[in-house]
């Protein structure tokens, strides 16, 4: 749709609120943290950053949120293969269960672990410890980030027609074939804007983590932790460095996948006609 | 026998789609399933393919029982309705897909797709995405993708549905040309009658999941054993009648009985009249063939080659309808309203059923 050019005063007091509203919410915090941190100049931003308990809580920053992207990408495909190709009963219950996480608070997600899983939790016995733990931290940043690759992948899977793999498998196409050259292709797009998604909420997830690991400075601490203890420590200094590298991460993993998102016909026009 | 159908049957819940289905197609034979849509055309074609599995019954292609296999090991090809090309491969790669998937080596299946594009007449649009073909080259891809492994059978599913009439005309010569070239036995399945004229060797009419009657396209059309068969394919009248020995009683005028119905005599039956049999005439003596009675003139209609005159029979209070070239229309000079008199020059008789 193309934009209408601008004449009357209303139209302007409205794109006057959005700038504002926008400006004031998204750009205000961002100029704030880059002249916090920047204030001595770019050494002490560099010192705070390399310390060791920083690096340590971005090392366990990116585990979790590489190891649950991985893990929601695959089983992820799964759930929603199965939700929008099988018939079970129940099924629309389970569905309607996938977008538990959009809703509950990571905070009682973290807390409902403790009480399964801690020292007087009803699963106590259960052979990994979960509570005040990496497994645990893991399993609940997998929970939060759990819907964005099933909610991205199940409207394409839906909207391929089962003709294009009827048409494979006449072709001689085993399943796995069909899946991997035909399927896998056509929904290529959504795996990987899920995975997008999947790691940003991963990488600023702090309420479940915080309560399932406990932030232990060196051992549970993840880097939003980290931000939260340096401002309590009054350390402002290193809360604005980490703030600054998360965001840059954040901002380079949007970058990357967009260029990976490319639209594929542009990769098919540059395809050597084998008839040449 | 190329392909060989006993007895296949097939059922979803309780309802029959198709009903100890058996037919024989010989080899290089372009069939065509004819029936209205919901009659289990489409299905039976998928249980040839493997797509759908039947619930009993036998399938052999070239005397090998392909009952129990999977669709990957029937080798046939198939051709979809909505073309199911490969979105994000080219049109040349669509086609390699099959001769990939057989690890056919690189430089034969190059030239293989060379070929094939030429074949339907795409040489230059190897490169194209589907999404830049039109509707009638993407199906021209479809019918290549299918042909490249040179498969026993194809079986094309209404390929020509979702595309224009003018399209339609051409991709049928094409089609046929291409069947013909390469001599593979294809059955298509259709509900549009002139698809199935043009095309077929011979057809087959389906209806509630059974099949009515096999022939070529002018015994169905001229010489049908089904009522349905004959209103089917194309328009037509029937009017109720006796056979008695040889001749037809219809009302008080005596008809001989045509031949190939000695199989009807002493019943009732219906007389069956394609509207281009029909004749008008201003007095009896002017019909070639036999009169059938007399009546007004109802309507006149334009019908591109020939008119269409509805003529009320006042004997037997009935419709019938003629197809009339427009001189023959001039030189009579009727008018709705007008008292004409009716006749047939060749007719049919169908059992009253």
């Amino acid at each position: 749709m193309r934009e209408k050019p601008v004449r009357t005063f209303w139209p302007w007091l409205l794109i006057a609120v959005v700038v504002v509203y926008a400006g004031l919410l998204l750009l205000a915090p961002l100029v704030a943290v880059i002249s916090g941190a920047f204030e001595d100049g770019i050494q002490p931003v560099l010192e705070a950053i390399t310390a060791a308990e920083a690096l340590l809580s971005l090392r366990l920053t990116f585990f979790l949120a590489i190891t649950a992207s991985v893990i929601n990408a695959i089983l992820g495909l799964i759930v929603a293969w199965v939700l929008v190709r099988h018939r079970f009963p129940g099924k629309w219950f389970f569905n309607a269960l996938v977008d538990l996480p959009f809703v509950v608070s990571p905070v009682i997600v973290g807390y409902v672990m403790i009480v399964l899983f801690g020292r007087t939790g009803w699963l106590q016995n259960f052979p990994i410890q979960l509570a005040f733990s990496l497994p645990g931290m893991l399993v609940v940043t997998v929970f939060v980030s759990l819907p964005f690759v099933i909610r991205e992948v199940m409207p394409v899977l839906a909207s391929l027609t089962r003709e294009q793999e009827e048409a494979a498998f006449t072709l001689g196409a085993s399943s796995w074939m069909t899946f991997y050259r035909i399927v896998f292709p056509a929904i290529r797009h959504g795996i990987i804007y899920g995975i997008v998604l999947t790691l940003a909420r991963a990488l600023g997830e702090f309420g479940a983590v915080a309560v399932i690991g406990g932030g232990v400075q060196g051992v549970t601490e993840t880097a939003t932790i980290y931000i939260y203890r340096s401002l309590h420590d009054r350390n402002d200094i290193g809360a604005y460095s980490m703030a600054i590298t998360l965001g840059v991460i954040s901002v380079g993993i949007l970058v990357v996948m967009n260029w990976l998102r490319r639209d594929p016909s542009e990769k098919g026009s540059q395809h050597v006609d084998p008839t040449e | 026998m190329s392909i060989l159908l006993n007895k296949v049957s097939k059922k979803y819940g309780a309802q029959n789609i198709v009903r100890e289905f058996s037919l024989e197609i010989e080899s290089g034979e372009l069939f065509v399933l004819l029936g209205p849509s919901g009659s289990g055309k489409s299905t039976l074609l998928r249980m040839i393919a493997g797509l759908t599995p039947q619930d009993t019954g036998e399938i052999y292609l070239n005397d090998r029982n392909v009952t129990a296999l999977s669709p990957q090991k029937r080798g046939i090809g198939f051709v979809f309705q909505n073309y199911s090309l490969f979105q994000h491969m080219t049109a040349a790669q669509n086609i390699a897909f099959g001769l990939e998937i057989l690890r056919v080596p690189k430089a034969e299946r190059d030239e293989r797709v060379h070929e094939l594009l030429g074949l339907i007449g795409m040489a230059d649009l190897g490169n194209r995405m589907p999404s830049q073909l039109s509707g009638g080259q993407q199906q021209r891809v479809a019918v290549a993708r299918a042909l490249a492994q040179r498969p026993e059978v194809l079986l094309l599913d209404e390929p020509f549905g979702a595309l224009d009439v003018k399209i339609r005309a051409q991709l049928r010569q094409n089609l046929r040309d291409i069947q013909q070239r390469l001599n593979v036995t294809a059955i298509l399945v259709t509900h549009d009658q002139d698809e199935a004229f043009e095309l077929a060797d011979r057809i087959g009419v389906i209806d509630g999941g059974e099949l009515l009657e096999v022939g070529t396209p002018y015994q169905l059309y001229r010489k049908p054993q089904h009522r349905f068969t004959a209103t089917f394919l194309g328009s037509v009248n029937l009017l109720a009648a006796e056979r008695n020995g040889t001749t037809i009683h219809l009302g008080d005028k005596r008809l001989p009985a045509p031949p190939q119905t000695d199989h009807l005599a002493g019943q009732s039956v219906e007389m069956m009249l394609r509207p281009e049999s029909v004749e008008i005439a201003l007095t009896p003596e002017n019909l070639e063939g036999h009169l059938l009675g007399s009546g007004i003139v109802e309507s006149i209609a334009f019908a591109g080659v020939l008119e269409r005159v509805a003529i009320r029979v006042q004997d037997w209070e009935q419709t019938v309808h003629a197809l009339v070239n427009p001189d023959k229309a001039r030189e009579l000079n009727i008018r709705p309203g007008d008292h004409v008199y009716v006749g047939v020059r060749d007719f049919h008789l169908l059992p009253l059923n």
